[in-house]
């Protein structure tokens, strides 16, 4: 696995990031491009869409001078944008393709490349803030490159990167999945994290909880929440060895590849990214990858024997074995703290340590780590043990009949069918759920340039060809999909299976009276 | 009409008077846009510098043909002078065109004659209305104007009775891309050449946005070169829609609420409309020269542009692809189409009997049938030109579903200020046979009261939503009887008391017949009064029918949709297709009955609202 140039040939999705303020002369167009995949394509046709894609941000704001070009919808691909900061574009090109089930979501595609920016930031700062440290751009190329590839390694399928399609319709991307827990299990997560706290003596310090791959508890912001939550998700998960995992709908296909874990293989480097960084001394980059730093790299991390996880993903360590505890951003913050996640079974603990807040590098962590197995690991263990026992498994939050997404956008959280379940419906009812999501899209998106205090509230309930019903409800901020295939024909049946499923699930929220 | 001629062919003279080089108007962004474009397709072999934005060299075809603005008056003035013998002559066989001889050959009837420059239809089309349209009067009417305070239709019903007010013509002719109300007019529509030269444009003047429209071919022809076609592109609230079609390229840039699907469709429309004036010959044209210049041809057509476009956002018909008929009663609507079966069966190919948009009665010769899409773009450019209202015309047009390479002949008269008859005929020299059948259709009409049924009914107006019978029977089947029949008694409609508009909450519906190709609409009432409320129920149907067919999953067969505005049913059937607001607080299951009982009404009185029988009508 892994991308090798030799897919470029057929690689049907092309992804770039380019900043407006470079390359301003001509001759000099190049220079804007800070990462382009597949990176060996000519750069006359790289130039061709960075050209295609300035000149319609340029002609968009001449209408529409308060949001420049979000999507270029063309016969056969979708262009989707994202001005990830001021000047800064990230364009994805896919190929729209019936038969291959290529049927897009725009937003949804726009939030990978949401995902992919904020989890760089989380890691490396703005791409601005890099570009201004060192004009020439040549660092942040690198940093970009081995990122972006790192991450849409995850999406790699036999030979092709295949992304999320319809069939994640009943999913959200930057959003957190929690663990419903008894009010007992909560009280004692409630205590574990006082406990940590302590342990860390600091208040600047947080805590983020997962059971599985689902939260538990979190000290951080809702948007550093997401970050972590998505980053442990993809590297830290004790779901990598289980094999079992609710998350790898949404890296269609990757499960099964990852299920010798990250747990057991330190020294195994050989991810196929690291082959295909290696041939690639051709590219502008280079080929000194191994004094950057790649959070994304597959498998780098790895349960110590105390229980915290270690990583070499500063790869100059790689060959001498020492660890180094990596940092990350806060975005709220902008505060640099240290990472450091302690794995107990299916319960990882994620402890976030202000830089400032350790005089003496290694030997600072190594303290904090003793003091955290000293007077907390009795409590994880408990905490897991009792999730453990309340916990049921992967179809826990199945509901019988129904299959349905539900978001909450103020809290940044949803809760889905799970990935096993909504793979029983048909194609059909996927692409009209899917249809029926762009169209909510469209109107929140319309309401927030319109009159962005509005509270939308929308129901549709649209019966298919098929006959299966397809729905949507927004209200106050939340969002409820859902698609019944074996329902009875009549709209009010379809209601009310919707109002029951509000009543016992949402406390009432998509309830009408 | 001369003052009129001289400003509606302004354009004319700009191209040869003007600065070749239109940099005033160039606005630097778009500078800036081909340079991106542009620096890029040096480094991209194959593809083509756009095309600079020079405006159209008065050579080519146009120079072999009278397309001078003055000899267009004068030919305009021929073919409208209803009844005379010699200029009617004349029109028909003026001139050497290419255009013409395309149609004929079409034809192959006429050899050699007719006029390339639009002539006959050009003046049919009433050059006067661009006049003085430019005033600031008429910003407030007009439909889709600046970005801040939504203008409108002012009255009327869904394909009931347009607003009178609304004045059809070109707006804001002065002002070009680098005016800061251009940019912020809410629906901007393009025509233009695959080589970058304007066609049309809803709003400024054609040259002056010889910049942009080459800004806009170059984005075009980018996309081509990668080998794919640009559709859409969306930007916050703006959506720029992309419409392709042999040499002829259309764009609408929109910031209103519509799909861009329905977008889509109006392009498809207007070009319709382009080829109803021109047929679809002009393709021949930029064959021989990539950079002909069109505007010529279409000079003084801005009114039946700007008229098809303003029927964007209150016909349903554009939407609907339906036409609707002013209800009538059965044995009126008969009588009608007894005499206009006797015209068709005299080689006449359609005779139809139309009251503004609403048809009164329609037949066709045996195995032609009329798209509605042909319908509407026929009738909207006899109502958008004066000229018709005032004379007896016999004009060249081309139905573009019916056949879009060849010219008919349409035989136009105004037998009142609303009621107006078209013979449509493939033989150029029917004028005075078609004459004869009107004097004697027109005899029968009169004779058989039609036309003031159709006046009554005008005033009368359709279904009404207050009127909906509790208890719809068969034996009622007689829409009077409903307009005369007393509201129901409030006790029987408890539950829906707190609501406003008709039973249940009902404001209004739209009921289309599949196999009639018809729909029929309630008149608004209370709660929808306003021009603009109106509006945003009929872009609120528009994404309701967008929705409901769509392309590859479509057609839906039922839709609940409740947002702060409406609770919108919409169900369709193999028969019909169903479409109802409701108060947003309406009840589920009270709107899902009224709906049942909207159905049985329309039922009821199918036999007044719609054309029952026509000839052949399959599609």
């Amino acid at each position: 696995m892994g991308l090798s140039p030799a897919n470029t040939a057929t690689e049907t999705l092309k992804f770039c990031i380019f900043d407006l303020r470079r390359g301003q002369h001509e001759g000099e167009e190049l220079d804007k491009i800070l990462f382009f995949y597949p990176a060996d394509m000519p750069f006359s046709a790289q130039l061709s869409v960075i050209g295609l894609s300035e000149g319609l941000i340029t002609f968009t704001r001449i209408f529409s001078p308060e949001a420049a070009c979000e999507v270029i919808e063309a016969e056969m691909h979708s262009h989707v944008f994202y001005e990830a900061e001021p000047d800064i574009w990230m364009v994805l090109i896919v190929e729209k393709s019936k038969e291959t089930d290529a049927i897009w979501r725009i937003d949804a595609l726009r939030g990978i490349l949401k995902e992919v920016h904020s989890l760089f930031m989380m890691f490396h700062g703005s791409i601005r803030a890099l570009l201004d440290k060192e004009p020439s751009g040549g660092i942040v190329r690198k940093h970009l490159y081995s990122f972006v590839m790192d991450y849409l390694d995850d999406f790699l399928i036999g030979k092709k990167i295949q992304l999320p399609n319809f069939r994640n319709t009943l999913k959200e991307r930057g959003t957190v999945q929690m663990l419903t827990v008894s009010r007992e299990a909560a009280m004692e997560v409630q205590s574990l994290v006082r406990l940590l706290e302590s342990c860390l003596g600091s208040a600047s310090c947080h805590s983020l909880i997962l059971f599985q791959d689902l939260l538990v508890s979190t000290t951080l912001s809702p948007d550093d929440t997401v970050n972590l939550y998505t980053y442990a998700l993809l590297r830290l998960s004790p779901a990598f060895s289980s094999g079992s995992s609710t998350w790898s709908y949404l890296r269609k296909g990757k499960a099964t590849s990852h299920t010798t874990g990250a747990v057991s293989m330190l020294a195994n480097a050989g991810s196929g990214l690291d082959q295909s960084h290696g041939s690639r001394d051709s590219h502008p980059t280079g080929d000194s990858n191994h004094d950057i730093t790649r959070p994304l790299q597959p498998n780098k991390w790895a349960r110590g024997k105390d229980g915290f996880l270690v990583t070499d993903i500063r790869g100059s360590y790689v060959n001498n074995m020492v660890h180094t505890t990596p940092a990350i951003w806060l975005q709220q913050t902008e505060e640099k703290m240290y990472i450091l996640a302690y794995q107990h079974k299916s319960l990882t603990v994620i402890l976030l340590i202000p830089l400032m807040f350790i005089m003496d590098g290694e030997q600072g962590i190594s303290m904090v780590k003793q003091q955290v197995l000293e007077n907390a690991s009795a409590k994880i263990f408990k905490v897991e043990e009792k999730l453990s026992k309340g916990w049921a498994g992967e179809n826990a939050y199945h509901v019988s009949g129904y299959r349905y997404l539900l978001v909450d956008g103020d809290r940044s959280t949803s809760r889905a069918s799970p990935p096993g379940k909504v793979t029983t419906l048909t194609k059909e009812s996927l692409v009209a759920a899917s249809r029926l999501r762009e169209e909510v899209d469209l109107e929140k998106g319309r309401t927030k340039w319109d009159n962005p205090d509005l509270e939308k509230e929308l129901e549709i309930c649209i019966r298919a060809k098929n006959n299966a019903w397809v729905i949507a409800r927004v209200t106050r901020g939340k969002e409820l999909y859902m698609v019944l295939e074996k329902a009875n024909e009549t709209l009010l049946y379809a209601s009310d299976a919707v109002e029951k499923f509000s009543n016992k699930y949402c406390n009432g929220a998509f309830s009408l009276e | 009409m001369s003052s009129d001629d001289a400003h509606s062919s302004s354009s004319e003279h700009d191209s040869t008077d003007q600065n070749p080089n239109p940099s005033t108007s160039i606005d630097q962004s778009l500078d800036a846009i081909e340079g991106q474009l542009t620096s890029i397709s040096l480094n991209h072999r194959n593809s083509p510098l756009p095309e600079p934005p020079i405006p159209p060299p008065h050579h080519g075809i146009g120079d072999t043909l009278p397309s001078d603005a003055h000899s267009q008056v004068e030919e305009v003035g021929a073919v409208e002078k209803s009844g005379s013998d010699v200029e009617v002559e004349n029109s028909v066989s003026r001139g050497e065109g290419v255009l013409w001889r395309n149609s004929s050959d079409v034809e192959g009837e006429v050899e050699g004659q007719g006029s390339p420059s639009s002539s006959g239809y050009a003046g049919g089309k009433g050059t006067s209305s661009s006049s003085g349209v430019s005033g600031s009067g008429i910003e407030e009417i007009s439909g889709d104007e600046v970005d801040q305070g939504e203008g409108g239709i002012r009255s009327g019903s869904f394909g009931g009775s347009v607003d009178s007010e609304w004045v059809p013509g070109k707006r804001h002719v002065n002002e070009d891309d680098a005016s800061v109300s251009w940019r912020k007019r809410k629906k901007h529509f393009f025509v233009l050449s695959h080589s970058g030269k304007p066609i049309y444009s809803r709003y400024g003047d054609e040259h002056r946005l010889a910049g942009f429209s080459a800004t806009l071919q170059a984005i075009i022809s980018f996309v081509e070169n990668g080998g794919d076609r640009v559709k859409l592109v969306r930007a916050g609230k703006h959506q720029v829609v992309f419409l392709v079609k042999g040499p002829i390229y259309l764009v609408c840039i929109s910031c209103t609420e519509e799909p861009h699907e329905s977008l889509n469709e109006q392009l498809e429309l207007l070009y319709g409309q382009m080829i109803l004036i021109l047929t679809k010959s002009i393709n021949r044209c930029f064959e021989k020269n990539p950079k002909f210049d069109m505007t010529p041809l279409l000079g003084g057509t801005d009114a039946v542009f700007s008229s098809l476009i303003h029927s964007y956002s209150w016909n349903p018909a554009t939407f609907l692809h339906a036409y609707s008929c002013l209800p009538l009663a059965y044995p009126t609507r008969q009588a009608a189409g007894a005499i206009l079966q006797d015209v068709a069966e005299s080689g006449v190919l359609f005779a139809i009997l139309m009251c503004k948009h609403k048809v009164i009665s329609l037949v066709g010769a045996q195995k032609a049938s009329l798209h509605p899409d042909d319908m509407l773009l026929l009738a909207n450019f006899v109502m958008s030109s004066e000229s018709f209202r005032t004379s007896e015309s016999f004009s060249p047009i081309c139905l573009p579903r019916y056949n879009p390479m060849a010219f008919l002949y349409a035989y136009v008269y105004y037998l009142d200020a609303d009621t107006y008859l078209m013979l449509l005929t493939a033989n150029p020299d029917a004028f005075y046979r078609l004459k004869d059948w009107r004097i004697r259709i027109e005899m029968v009409l009169l004779k058989s009261n039609v036309l003031n049924e159709a006046q009554r009914s005008m005033l009368d107006g359709g279904m009404h939503v207050e009127d909906l019978p509790v208890d719809p029977s068969p034996r009622s089947g007689s829409l009077s009887s409903h307009l005369g029949q007393p509201r129901p008694p409030p006790d029987s409609a408890d539950r829906c008391k707190a609501l406003l508009g008709g039973p249940c909450g009902l404001w209004h519906f739209i009921y289309r017949s599949i196999y009639l190709d018809q729909y029929v609409s309630s008149e608004f009432s209370s709660p929808i009064n306003t021009p603009k409320q109106q509006k945003r129920l009929y872009r609120a149907y528009q994404k309701l029918y967008t929705s409901m067919h769509d392309r590859e999953l479509g057609p839906h067969k039922t839709q609940f949709r409740r947002d702060n505005n409406y609770v919108l049913l919409c169900w369709v059937t193999q028969d019909f297709e169903l479409y109802a607001a409701f108060d947003p607080l309406a009840d589920k299951a009270l709107a899902i009955k009224t709906c049942n009982r909207v159905c049985q009404w329309v039922k009821d009185v199918e036999n007044e609202v719609f054309l029952l029988g026509a000839s052949p009508f399959s599609w």
